[in-house]
């Protein structure tokens, strides 16, 4: 036997371990202990949040997201997808999380959104604040770039700007962190159904599982 | 017994591990930290990728080869007792150590979030830098 065979033989052996080893440990549950996992949503969460899609839907998939997160804005393709296919059977319900430890624009975009859907355009600057989150999320000023966010969307980026101030909107933003607090909400984007977690992978499949699995029952 | 080449074979087994674990979550939903603050954020951000590519792609090829070196020299006939799979994990520690403390710098100061998993790999690649000079010093070069 060659000498160069047997330590080819043990280095496909450990490559083929350590995938399986990979493998397995990809698949176990992703909170450590019970206790860290998101609780059940509290009953009240039918406060707050902004919905999306037909208010007799008979699926509301709950989101809790921070507009600063990239996670939340490789998701936000796939939400708005499944929305397009479902648009009868199923609503988004988004609130606020942001994270604003590790995020400092991520409340300042929140209010942005709130203050765009105090013109009535709330899901517009939803779907802008993902799409165009690397022009703002490290910038030490966020708010001209919100303006001119807003301005190309079709919103007036200075009202939009003015109204980021108001003491109501902070309030509508802090209700929804604290259902998320309550709910235990470790990372983001987190989504519950049916008042449940669903853990979702960021592929249209795998949306369109869950969802599937979720309708008609 | 050749133990310091079995030592950094073990180190990069469980660098394999970590790197294929991460190219597997990568794409699999939120990753939730057990011990730091922010995986998904630092696995998901701009500086998880270099040209399109995972840096736990690149991860996993660079323990795969420091394994597969580190093997090399444990079936090496101790009567020739080559230097050069040591020598090579030497170098290529080297610059694992420069890109790891690069990334630990980027998940401290930039994303303000860290990754276990991360900083599991970077003190694996320290601790392999650590133990392949030694043999590479007393080597006489012949």
């Amino acid at each position: 036997m060659p000498k160069a065979i047997k330590p080819v033989i043990v280095i496909l052996l450990a490559v083929a371990v350590a995938a399986g080893a990979a493998v397995f440990l990809s698949r176990q549950p992703d909170q450590p202990v019970p206790s860290s996992a998101a609780a059940p949503l509290p009953a009240n969460i039918k406060t707050g949040g902004h919905f999306r899609g037909p208010g007799n839907a008979e699926l509301t998939l709950v989101e809790f997201g921070d507009y600063q997160c990239p996670s939340c804005a490789a998701y936000h393709p796939f939400v708005k997808e499944i929305l397009n296919r479902y648009p009868n059977q199923v609503r988004l319900e988004f609130h606020h999380f942001p994270l604003i430890s590790i995020h400092p624009n991520s409340m300042a975009a929140s209010k942005a959104a709130e203050a765009a859907g105090e013109q009535g355009h709330y899901w517009e600057m939803h779907d802008a604040l993902f799409e165009y989150q690397r022009q703002w999320a490290d910038s030490p000023d966020p708010k001209p770039v919100f303006a001119a966010i807003a301005n190309r969307i079709g919103i007036n980026g200075t009202i939009l700007v003015q109204t980021m101030d108001s003491p109501a909107l902070q309030q509508r933003i802090l209700k929804d962190v604290e259902q998320g607090d309550q709910a235990k909400i470790q990372a983001v984007p987190t989504f519950f159904i049916k008042g449940q977690q669903v853990y979702l992978k960021a592929s249209i499949e795998d949306f369109v599982q869950v969802v599937e699995a979720n309708l008609h029952k | 017994m050749k133990l310091r080449p079995i030592l950094i074979a073990i180190l990069a087994f469980i660098g394999m591990i970590d790197a294929l674990f991460l190219s597997i979550k990568r794409n699999a939903g939120p990753i939730p930290c057990h011990v730091t603050h922010g995986c998904t954020d630092v696995l998901t951000s701009k500086y998880s990728v270099v040209a399109g590519i995972p840096l736990s792609w690149l991860g996993l090829a660079f323990y795969v080869t420091v394994f597969s070196l580190a093997i090399f020299s444990v079936f090496d006939d101790p009567k020739n007792d080559s230097e050069l799979p040591l020598r090579a994990i030497f170098y290529f520690s080297g610059v694992g150590l420069i890109i790891s403390a690069l990334l630990v710098g980027i998940q401290a100061f930039i994303l303000k979030a860290f990754c276990e998993y991360c900083l599991l790999s970077a003190a694996l690649v320290l601790s392999i830098f650590l133990l392949s000079p030694h043999q590479v010093r007393h080597t006489v070069p012949q």
